[in-house]
């Protein structure tokens, strides 16, 4: 029975809409918007987004003041008639104060529109105090004045009170296009995903095919392959990671020892040690969980099929390949899909195991954007990164939808 | 011998391999847990037990280094979460699985590319969203949760709302009962095994969720478990046997909820992967 929904039925599907508009599709939409300005937080003249030319009035009087200020420390170090001309200087200043600070003393501090007009009475009146200024200073090259040196960068700020536009159109994504870094991040990636998706569906199925022959004992199999999957991978990486250690740690140990790394040393401390040792890592933690989703595909599987083939001489390798794996066919693609996407956007990882190092040498790009928005505070560009990252999940996913056909998403 | 013991025999090899290998971790950690510092270096590193055995490590984890507030807030934020993860997934996953609408498969849609998008994509607008509302290094975050809980959450209980015989939910509205009394009276209790399959799964990816625990909650006092034991890394000294305990003492609610609850745990990962 499948009815139509009534308004009242809507209403219980409102609280999945907000929580998904407001913490899923809202930031989407904002991270898009981000790749078109140059944003970067820890700039005053880019923290927002300005599509055209806006006038900072807090900054500007904030370095009228400072001018001012200046001034009266210096003023006395002149003779009288540069006195009089430091003191026209003050005046000036303070008429543009008193006329551009009304909204500052109304407690507003973000930039405001200004118009062409203002902007030019703005431009000419630096221009004017910056050369007045400059003219007495330079009468007086022998006299040390308190702020002489400070003046330059409080005259430049008042010209950063007039607020570029900082919206850059596609210039985040060109930048993106030349990257080279993020093509190298790309590429790890890439290996890291291929690599340990594979070794994960390859040990995963052969584990499916065992604990489903139902033996005894196999339920506490089953637990002991929960526990990996289950704990914290920040935790785990952390416990590989002392495992790997080049002076102290058992597995870089045994592995040298048996001569598969020259040194202890070259687990984590080279680009391919460090590389294989997060797959190494992941591999660990995520095949038992492959093996339960491929297991739950394989109990799908009607039991008659397999005494059929038994019946007619099949060989257990036949029986795997011409029944097995074509029957099981979508629910192995639901569990590569998913574990693909997964190693994709792989972070916490790889960012507590090696933080993308050494030397960049296991970034992924999910590191690489973290890192600029995060530590270099550029948003724009940072997001630009995810977006790129989300335009290589978006095609994945569509592979693996087409395989699979519209299966996954009709739901009746 | 004959064929068929041969392959169990060697099943059984394999099992045993790969229970080995998933438990060597844990128990090398354990060992080192209760060596002191210096026999983690140099020579005896590799003993299995310790000269002089020590559950100094311990104390300093938990006294000092506060790994149980940790622990705490992690509890916090995977049980809020999970409750109204539950709740909201349950009201949606009921009109999806009985009723037809317009966009609703745009809504299925958007509810399984929001579970496949890269979590980073929308990091950079909640940090200054919860910056803006003053939400940084609170509970509140476990309504960021959300991003990678309700999808899946809801995804799994359609599934299972599915299964529920619609027969006793006519026998009910013919007896007067609401669409909410429906929901919770009648298709609630009976699909309840799905129900807290899907909060245990709910609840572990809140308790492991990192990437945005470590960029809203930094504050030592609000940490997060993953997060705080990271933080336990010094880039200048590494006190490994500090970690390894610290490491222990998070595994163990892990490890409890696994030996409890591994059926429902099972049944959770598997039904969101197997279309029926």
């Amino acid at each position: 029975m499948v009815k139509r929904m009534s308004l009242k039925q809507f209403v219980f599907i409102i609280p999945l809409l907000c929580f998904m508009g407001v913490f899923s599709i809202y930031p989407v939409v904002t991270s898009f918007m981000y790749t078109f300005f140059d944003y970067r937080t820890n700039d005053q003249q880019y923290n927002s987004f300005y599509m055209d030319e806006k006038f900072n009035e807090a900054l500007f009087v904030e370095d009228c003041q400072y001018v001012n200020y200046f001034i009266s420390a210096d003023i006395t170090l002149v003779d009288e008639e540069d006195q009089k001309a430091f003191t026209t200087v003050q005046e000036k200043v303070s008429a543009m104060m008193e006329k551009y600070g009304t909204g500052t003393a109304e407690g507003q501090t973000e930039p405001r529109k200004m118009t062409s007009q203002e902007k030019e009475e703005i431009e000419s009146f630096i221009g004017e105090i910056t050369e007045e200024i400059n003219a007495i200073y330079a009468k007086y090259p022998d006299v040390q004045f308190y702020n002489k040196e400070n003046m330059p960068t409080i005259l430049e700020g008042l010209s950063g009170s007039i607020v570029q536009s900082n919206y850059i159109g596609a210039d985040n994504y060109k930048k993106l296009a030349t990257d080279e870094r993020f093509g190298k991040a790309l590429l790890h990636t890439f290996v890291f995903m291929v690599f340990s998706v594979t070794a994960e569906f390859i040990l995963g199925m052969g584990l499916a095919l065992i604990m489903s022959k139902s033996m005894k004992g196999i339920g506490g199999v089953r637990t002991i392959a929960l526990i990996p999957w289950a704990i914290p991978t920040a935790v785990s990486a952390l416990i590989w990671s002392y495992l790997y250690d080049g002076s102290y740690g058992i597995i870089s140990k045994i592995f040298s020892e048996i001569g598969l790394i020259s040194s202890q040393a070259d687990m984590l401390l080279t680009t391919q040690g460090a590389m294989a040792s997060a797959i190494l890592a992941d591999v660990w933690k995520t095949t038992p969980y492959m093996a339960l989703l491929l297991m739950a595909g394989l109990q799908t599987i009607d039991r008659g099929l397999y005494e059929s083939a038994a019946i007619d001489g099949a060989s257990p390798v036949k029986t795997f390949f011409s029944i097995t794996l074509p029957l099981m066919k979508p629910s192995i693609l639901v569990a590569l899909l998913f574990r693909t996407l997964d190693a994709f956007r792989v972070y916490d990882l790889i960012s507590v195991l090696t933080g993308g190092g050494p030397g960049n040498g296991t970034e992924t790009l999910s590191i690489y954007a973290y890192k600029l928005i995060f530590n270099q505070s550029n948003y724009g560009y940072g997001s630009t990164v995810v977006v790129g990252m989300f335009v290589f999940v978006a095609i994945i996913a569509m592979i693996y939808v087409k395989v699979l056909g519209a299966e996954l998403i009709s739901n009746d | 011998m004959n064929q068929s013991k041969l392959f169990k025999i060697c099943c059984w090899f394999f099992i045993i391999l790969f229970l080995g290998i998933s438990v060597f971790p844990f128990l090398w950690i354990l060992i080192t847990s209760f060596k002191p510092e210096v026999e983690i270096h140099g020579t005896g590193a590799y003993n299995i037990i310790a000269n002089n055995p020590t559950i100094q490590n311990y104390i300093t984890v938990i006294v000092d280094k506060h790994i149980l507030n940790a622990v705490k807030n992690s509890f916090i934020t995977a049980i809020s979460t999970t409750l109204y993860v539950v709740i909201v997934a349950s009201m949606s996953a009921y009109v999806i699985a009985r009723f037809k609408f317009k966009g609703k498969s745009i809504l299925m849609g958007l509810i399984l590319s929001i579970s496949m998008f890269p979590q980073m994509i929308v990091i950079g607008p909640i940090f200054n969203m919860f910056y803006k509302l003053d939400w940084l290094n609170s509970y509140h975050i476990s309504l960021a949760y959300c991003t990678i809980t309700l999808p899946s959450a809801v995804w799994v209980m359609v599934t299972h709302f599915k299964q529920v015989p619609v027969s006793l939910e006519e026998a009910a509205k013919i007896d007067g009962c609401s669409a909410w009394g429906i929901l919770w009276k009648i298709i609630f209790p009976i699909a309840a095994p799905g129900v807290f399959a899907t909060a245990i799964i709910t609840f572990i990816s809140a308790w492991n969720e990192y990437l945005l625990s470590c960029t809203l909650n930094i504050v030592e006092a609000m940490q997060s478990v993953p997060v705080r034991i990271s933080y336990l890394r010094d880039e200048y000294s590494i006190f490994w046997s500090q970690i390894t305990a610290a490491a222990i003492v998070v595994i163990i609610p892990t490890l409890i909820m696994v030996l409890l609850f591994q059926k429902q745990i099972v049944a959770g990962i598997s039904h969101g992967a197997v279309k029926e």
